[in-house]
């Protein structure tokens, strides 16, 4: 306990030099606290907008649809598997969806597209479609074979609401399909290449079009929270699904390009945050080893007057730990509220090129903030084991000072 | 000796083991070694000229077989191909839902008319590779955007002594690997061609990776004028129970063709 009050008092002997140490210890605590939430937000956000317009959370396909996605690979919607997918918990909302490739043509130009069909009504607790609407409606139900457009590929194919596009594909029975469609919506979507090339249609219309019958191509079903994917799985899994042909996918199978853009993201800010956290290390190790250095005398005389070597290193060691301890709780009390602020209140990132460049990563311009329950505790737990390390040089040079030489110097 | 290029060397020989060459130049040990004087390319050019005359007029069913479909569908085509012109029209004739049908293709543009619709469709080089009517083949091999000459490289393979094709005692092996800058999907082409007549008997197509994605067979050789197959078969090798058959009805070479034929207009109007 002496120990502890001598370090105390020995690290406010010079408050500047001691202010600055926790300034740098407090910034980074900060840093790391805010960026974790920031990659975290945003990923979540990639995430979420992934999962509500193209795969679900968890999906549940015909077998072979991720490595060939065609009409071939569908599942028959049947009574039996809805209550399936009723009784599994942990299950928010799920849809039924028909996913094909189809020609659109208006007047001289044509686009190649991925044509969705879709249940309104069940879409309308899973997927966003029908709030990124931003000109017209999604399809209203009195117009036969509506079709909703992302906003891009309206304008690529210079088609405004109300016209009749043609829409040409090849139906289940490997006939020519063809039809007009009538134009009642197009969308904003996250991803400039998605907006480019996504259509959507009622479910029973494509079904219809492409001699489908009731087949489906996929059911996505969204999660209670993300958290529960693989216990979700679990369950279908373990369900004699398999037998009758279809497969269970989550979110991460499905787009293995997202899932993968996460973990490289998050291994380069690692990276910059571990350098980020070595310079603290360093700055510390600095501090006390230059307070060490001045206190040659003190630490002689201390020894001369019987003191262990021992309690040296206890007391310098101390210092240290207090230095960081106090950058550490400043630090965390300021990370706490920024970050609980920014939850409530994400960032709109200004400017069209900011836009543009947040585009090709398929993000939104926001970004959002999430502190999960690991974050705090993990960057606590850093940085006390890297100023822990940090401190051990200080106070082993302290206590081996030798006491004649020491009383000598200075 | 310099000894600093010795990792490079080593690195690029890594390289190519990890690319999978030279594990395709291997020379097949079943096949005779090929002919002294005569070159692949000139080989793949006379399998050119079997398949197109400076115009070709052809009249053939094609007939698809898929575990989809209860009974095998036919398709009735007529196409007419100006070689030098690079242009081709196909009209459908059966099935009536499809009857009327028509393709126009004036290099580089693939243009597609549907008559129940009454619009014309320019088909986006992003679907090239779509089935073509249903069937195994794509719009890509219905055009040949590709030149199997232009943009390919020749090599040989060998000679191959025992074909397994009831037409051919003696087959040519070549290989067709693209070139750099080539609209081209595949990896290489690997064909066999008759010794005797110079028509080919069969092609496997592999994909980028080395995997055999299909393969087309040729057979019953009309000897009439010139040899040339009424049967083709193209086998999908991705996709099980998949077939599509070509059955050729009327084949006639080197007649005149009306320039009117190779207009949009043209694709709208009805059989004369």
């Amino acid at each position: 306990m002496t120990v502890l009050r001598l370090a105390w008092r020995n690290v406010w002997r010079n408050v500047r030099r001691t202010g600055l140490t926790v300034a740098a210890t407090v910034f980074a605590v900060f840093l790391v606290v805010v960026f974790v939430a920031m990659a975290d937000g945003i990923h979540s956000k990639m995430i979420e907008d992934a999962v509500r317009i193209q795969s679900g959370h968890v999906q549940l396909a015909g077998r072979g649809f991720l490595e060939n996605r065609t009409l071939e690979t569908n599942l028959e919607w049947t009574p039996d598997l809805e209550a399936t997918v009723r009784d599994t918990p942990g299950i928010r909302a799920w849809a039924p969806r028909v996913d094909s490739a189809a020609l659109l043509s208006l007047g001289e130009s044509t686009q190649g597209v991925m044509l969705v069909g879709v249940d309104p009504a069940r879409e309308a607790g899973l997927s966003t479609l029908a709030e990124r609407v931003d000109h017209g409606t999604f399809l209203p139900a009195g117009t036969a074979r509506a079709i909703v457009l992302g906003d891009q590929l309206a304008k690529n194919l210079g088609a405004r609401i109300g016209d009749r596009i043609l829409v040409f594909s090849m139906a289940y029975t490997l006939e020519n399909a063809y039809d007009l469609f009538t134009l009642t919506g197009t969308m904003h979507l996250p991803d400039p290449a998605f907006e480019r090339s996504f259509a959507v249609v009622r479910i029973d219309d494509l079904q219809a079009f492409l001699a489908f019958g009731d087949r489906v191509s996929e059911i996505a079903l969204l999660a209670d929270s993300a958290s529960q994917v693989p216990a979700i799985e679990d369950a279908l899994a373990a369900h004699p699904l398999g037998a009758a042909g279809i497969e269970v996918n989550a979110w991460d199978d499905v787009m293995p390009d997202l899932a993968q853009f996460i973990v490289i993201d998050n291994a380069g800010m690692y990276i910059i945050l571990f350098i980020l956290v070595v310079v603290v290390a360093f700055g510390i190790l600095n501090t006390i080893l230059m307070s060490v250095m001045e206190r040659q005398r003190e630490f002689g005389a201390m020894l001369a007057l019987g003191l262990r070597p021992r309690r040296i290193f206890q007391m310098v060691y101390a210092e240290s730990m207090l230095l960081a301890g106090v950058g550490l709780a400043i630090g965390l009390g300021l990370a706490l509220p920024t970050v609980w602020f920014l939850g409530q209140h994400p960032i709109p990132l200004g400017g069209e090129e900011l836009a543009a460049v947040a585009g090709l990563v398929g993000m939104e311009p926001v970004v959002t903030f999430e502190m999960r329950p690991t974050t705090l505790p993990g960057a606590a737990l850093t940085i006390a084991l890297v100023a822990a390390l940090a401190a051990l040089y200080p106070a082993l040079k302290a206590s081996r000072a030798r006491p004649v030489d020491a009383l000598r110097s200075l | 000796m310099n000894r600093r290029f010795a990792p490079v060397s080593v690195l690029l020989a890594f390289a190519a083991l990890l690319a999978g060459w030279p594990a395709g130049a291997e020379p097949d040990p079943e096949l005779d070694p090929p002919p002294p004087g005569l070159t692949a390319r000139e080989v793949a050019d006379r399998v050119e000229q079997v398949f197109r005359g400076d115009t070709t007029y052809i009249d053939a069913t094609m007939i698809i077989r898929s575990p989809r479909l209860p009974e095998p569908r036919a398709v009735r085509f007529r196409s007419w191909d100006d070689r030098s012109g690079k242009r081709s029209f196909i009209r459908i004739v059966s099935p009536p839902k499809d009857k009327g049908m028509t393709f126009l293709k004036l290099h580089p543009n693939l243009w597609n008319y549907i008559p129940r619709v009454e619009r014309t469709v320019r088909i986006p080089p992003s679907m090239m590779l779509q089935s073509w009517m249903g069937s195994d083949f794509s719009n890509d091999d219905l055009v040949r955007e590709s030149s199997q000459l232009d943009d390919y490289d020749h090599r040989w393979l060998g000679v191959d002594p025992s074909p397994a094709h009831p037409e051919s005692e003696r087959a040519y092996r070549i290989e067709y690997i693209p070139r750099e800058d080539a609209p081209v999907v595949w990896g290489r082409i690997v064909a066999a061609i008759d010794v005797a007549r110079m028509v080919p008997l069969w092609q496997a197509y592999y994909d980028e990776d080395g995997t055999k994605m299909r393969m087309l067979r040729y057979a019953d050789f009309a000897i009439e004028g010139r040899p040339f197959p009424l049967t083709w078969v193209m086998t999908p090798l991705d996709k099980e129970g998949h077939e599509t058959r070509v059955e050729v009805h009327e084949i006639r070479f080197d007649e005149p063709l009306d320039d009117r034929l190779f207009t949009k207009r043209a694709m709208s109007r009805p059989v004369r």
